[in-house]
């Protein structure tokens, strides 16, 4: 082991504890209540060009995972020898800017989280839903960093949220309406107003079924804040992972300093919010910072680890892992900046088109800069006006084409809270923006 | 943890349980991963844990953990919360009497054994397949190969161990010459049969083809459907609306439907947890329910929904199969086991006129699961001229809707291909929405 000691020239861990609990409250009824309890680490070792990666769970032996993932790397370096990786420096972490808590939830009973999720389905079960529900989720973990130069660093971070779900039919047409928030302390819920969202839920799926399906084709569009914050990430933030960039699976490649989206556009990235996204470290312990990915429509800065870094020259302090999975470059609170447009200008700018309203999800493809998102709603826009509800709509196109072609930005950014997936792994991040008007888009319909 | 999973089912009774179930699962992966066409990094992964369900007053209680520690507060909180809850006047029981069937193929003692020497030469063979086609790079991908472990008890008698073996390998390609496009392909095995070069090659070849595609008018059309883009719209768009949990709870889009004609004629649709060395396969399902094979449409009618052991004692009739769990931290729900498309398979592009041929989609997710509606970027698309693919399509979108696309099935090709545990060969609709 020794001699193989020698050649490794970094390893760090991350050592993960913590719980989750979740309530479902499914038609009524408590579907389920659940705990989970989990320990375990992550170790890296980097030989050469290689790195050597140990999941280990349960009982924890740092030493022998070490070990363990060193052999990894020197027997990977061994058989493929490449270019020695380089990472950039990283300095001790300041812990300072941890969410406030006023209502730690682990000392709300279980019975009134319960009480709590029946009068949110209460609210949801408007006239019309047949179908309802709601999931309580809490996890608290500790996160304890250190690696071979010597840095140690540890956070703990509790958070809470809800979801709930309404469905209405008639007629075999099946409607649904969702809504969740998740954030910290259980203070959220009267902040957030979640019975008046739970309602907001049931009205949506009843009005739904109601929408006409719109004919597809290219057009304007006026995307509200969930769905241009789906954009900003799905579109323009996986593109600018600079790991992606080093696959040469990034349209974004060679673009730093070149003018990629219209002037009115800037897109931040913010690990340091109080968002669904924050952290104070990354998984490498590298301090979280802002970073300007796009600056008034010129292209800035790529998202970077700290292996990326080094190689193309940045900051790192956006990899990150779910649990102890091997960590990878992440987003964190990803955003539009403001602009100075309102709602009624955006409306007359579109004239005709669509008006297309949250996000049941989407998809991209960073190498071609395409991207795919299904609205949960829209309104047709003729002459300047809402009119009819329409469902089943769908946004694609060319990310860069649609990041030129946008001719207003709102002024009331807003933000979602998700999860993102990358890599097989799941993060807490949120996204947002203020309302977009696009001259032209494809949208899919009948 | 091993060794304590039949301590923890007594512990449970000794808290209070009336019923109890022990859930033990083990895995250990090694995975190989390159970026471009140079190795990045190699992981070992070990997990292991045990998940608790424990049943008071008809009312069930679940925790887990990974630590011997706390296995014994994991226990206790189970029976504690299922104290909190109510009388569920649904709930049977838990699994008993299970004869299971044997099955065969799923355990390969070489993946077992296999060295990271061997698992490099894997991966590599995936980069080496790419080179075949000047003119691309892989981005990313790697070979992975796992095995796992195991073990149900519960207070019914249920007591049975299973081990199983996988392997996969994943490429990523994109062209670097002029236009760029991108493609990819994959297989998961449960031993080592995958020709790894081939799948290299494949997904470079499919890239080059894809780049300078044209634009096509809007239109409806024959579209024929590769099993990668197929498998992704049945399993977001289709398998929702089987699951007896969500018709139980009239979220499905198949209430009522039993003994219909649903589905094109010639259209059978089995869900089975017995195919030979298939990815779902096992004697027993994820609670201790014996494996079986379900005709869940035949000849074009509908013959049943999937059940979990709950949602079978709910509705007074028997598991399926289909208790599902994606790892010790969650409770059983309904999951698909192997689901195999069967239809007259011909060559079916060259029986095909014209129309639209799609290798994946990209969006299956946002289907609406209920209605069945979807509306996907479909991706390496080709129009069909004459009975052969003619030109590369630059952008696409299909939309339709799952239950309509099974009724409009006119075709399959000879291609069967495992995707995960979806078995299908590529399928031709007619009359489908294409927006280029």
């Amino acid at each position: 082991m020794t001699g193989i000691m020698q050649d490794i020239k970094f390893y760090d861990c991350r050592v993960v504890e913590g719980s989750s609990s979740s309530i479902i409250l499914d038609n009524g009824k408590i579907e389920e209540i659940s705990k989970n309890f989990t320990r375990g680490a992550g170790v890296r070792a980097l030989c050469g060009g290689s790195w050597g990666y140990t999941a280990i769970e349960g009982e924890i032996d740092l030493k022998h995972g070490v070990e363990a993932a060193s052999k990894l790397a020197f027997s990977m370096n061994a058989n493929t020898p490449k270019e020695a990786i380089e990472l950039a420096a990283v300095n001790s972490p300041d812990i300072g800017n941890l969410p406030e808590i006023r209502v730690d939830p682990r000392n709300v009973a279980i019975e009134e989280k319960v009480d709590l999720l029946k009068d949110i389905e209460a609210n949801a079960k408007v006239k019309g839903v047949h179908s309802t529900k709601v999931m309580y989720l809490e996890s608290e973990f500790k996160i304890e960093y250190r690696d071979s130069y010597g840095l140690e660093c540890a956070y703990e971070l509790l958070n809470v949220g809800f979801a709930v779900s309404a469905v209405a039919s008639e007629n075999g047409v099946y409607q649904a309406g969702r809504e969740s928030r998740f954030g910290y302390g259980y203070e959220l819920f009267e902040k957030e107003n979640v019975l008046e969202l739970a309602g907001r839920a049931g009205n949506t799926a009843v009005e739904l079924l109601k929408a006409i399906t719109p004919k597809g084709g290219e057009m304007p569009v006026l995307l509200d804040q969930e769905l241009a914050g789906v954009f900003a990430h799905e579109a323009v933030g996986h593109a600018s992972e600079a790991d992606l960039v080093l696959e040469g699976d990034s349209v974004l490649e060679d673009k730093i300093g070149e003018q990629i989206a219209s002037p009115l556009i800037t897109i931040i990235d913010d690990p340091t919010l109080h968002e669904f996204g924050y952290y104070p470290f990354d998984a490498e312990g590298a301090q979280s910072r802002r970073t300007e990915i796009i600056r008034d429509g010129i292209f800035n800065s790529f998202l970077h680890s700290r292996e990326t870094a080094a190689k193309l020259g940045g900051t790192p302090g956006n990899c990150r892992a779910q649990g102890y999975s091997m960590p990878v470059v992440r987003m964190s609170n990803t955003f539009i900046e403001n602009g100075n447009a309102k709602f009624e200008e955006m409306l007359e700018e579109v004239r005709d088109g669509m008006y297309l309203i949250g996000s049941r999800g989407g998809q991209v493809n960073t190498g071609e800069g395409i991207f795919q998102f299904n609205a949960e709603k829209g309104y047709l826009i003729k002459n300047g006006e809402l009119t009819e509800l329409i469902r089943d709509i769908s946004l694609s196109g060319k990310t860069l084409e649609i990041l030129n072609h946008v001719t207003l930005v709102g002024n009331d950014l807003k933000m979602t809270a998700g999860r993102c997936g990358k890599a097989g792994q799941l993060v807490p991040v949120s996204d947002g923006s203020p309302h977009l008007a696009i001259s032209k888009a494809l949208v899919g319909g009948a | 943890m091993y060794e304590l999973a039949r301590k923890a089912l007594k512990m449970a009774e000794k808290a209070g349980a009336e019923e109890a179930e022990i859930y033990y699962v083990a895995n250990h992966s090694t995975g190989v991963n390159f970026k471009k066409d140079s190795l990045d990094n190699a992981r070992d992964r070990f997990s292991e844990g045990i998940g608790v369900r424990a049943i008071v007053n008809g009312a069930v209680g679940f925790a887990s953990t990974n630590s011997a520690r706390e296995l014994e507060s994991s226990v206790e909180i189970a029976v504690a919360e299922a104290r909190v809850r109510e009388n569920d006047p649904d709930w049977v029981g838990l699994p008993s009497n299970g004869k299971y069937p044997t099955v065969s193929g799923i355990f390969d003692k070489k993946v077992e054994t296999l060295g990271l020497e061997e698992c490099i030469d894997y991966a590599m063979a995936l980069v080496e397949g790419t080179k075949e086609f000047p003119g691309t790079l892989p981005t990313s991908g790697g070979f992975t190969r796992a095995k796992s472990r195991q073990l149900i008890l519960n207070t019914n008698g249920i007591e049975i161990e299973e081990e199983s073996t996988a392997v996969s390998g994943f490429v990523d390609v994109i062209t670097v010459n002029g236009h760029t496009s991108t493609a990819y392909d994959f297989a998961v095995s449960r031993s080592l049969d995958i020709d790894f070069l081939a799948l290299g090659k494949h997904a470079s070849e499919l890239a080059l083809k894809s780049s300078n595609g044209i634009k096509i008018e809007p239109q409806k059309t024959d579209v024929i459907l590769h099993p990668f883009a197929l498998s992704d719209i049945l399993e977001e768009a289709l398998a929702p609306s089987i699951d007896a949990d969500n018709v139980q709870k009239g979220r499905s889009g198949l209430i009522d439907k039993l003994g219909e004609e649903l589905a094109a004629p010639e259209l059978s649709i089995y869900d089975d947890g017995l195919v030979e060395a298939g990815i779902e396969t096992s004697a027993s399902d994820d609670e201790g329910i014996p494996s079986q094979r379900t005709t869940v449409i035949e000849k074009g009618v509908f013959k049943t929904y999937l059940y979990d052991s709950y949602t079978a004692g709910k509705a007074g009739v028997k598991s399926t199969g289909n208790g599902s769990r994606s790892s010790y931290t969650s409770t059983p729900s309904v999951g698909l086991r192997n689901f195999i498309v069967d239809y007259p398979q011909t060559d079916i592009i060259a029986d095909t006129k014209s129309g639209v041929f799609v290798n994946t989609v990209i969006g299956a997710h946002t289907a609406n699961s209920i209605s069945g509606d979807f509306s996907v970027e479909a991706r390496n698309a080709f129009t069909i001229k004459d009975g052969a693919l003619d030109k590369p399509i630059k952008s696409l979108m299909i939309s339709g809707n799952a239950f309509e696309l099974i009724k409009n099935i006119t075709g399959a090709g000879l291609d069967v291909r495992k995707v995960g545990g979806i078995i299908t060969p590529s399928i031709r609709i007619s009359d489908m929405s294409v927006i280029g």
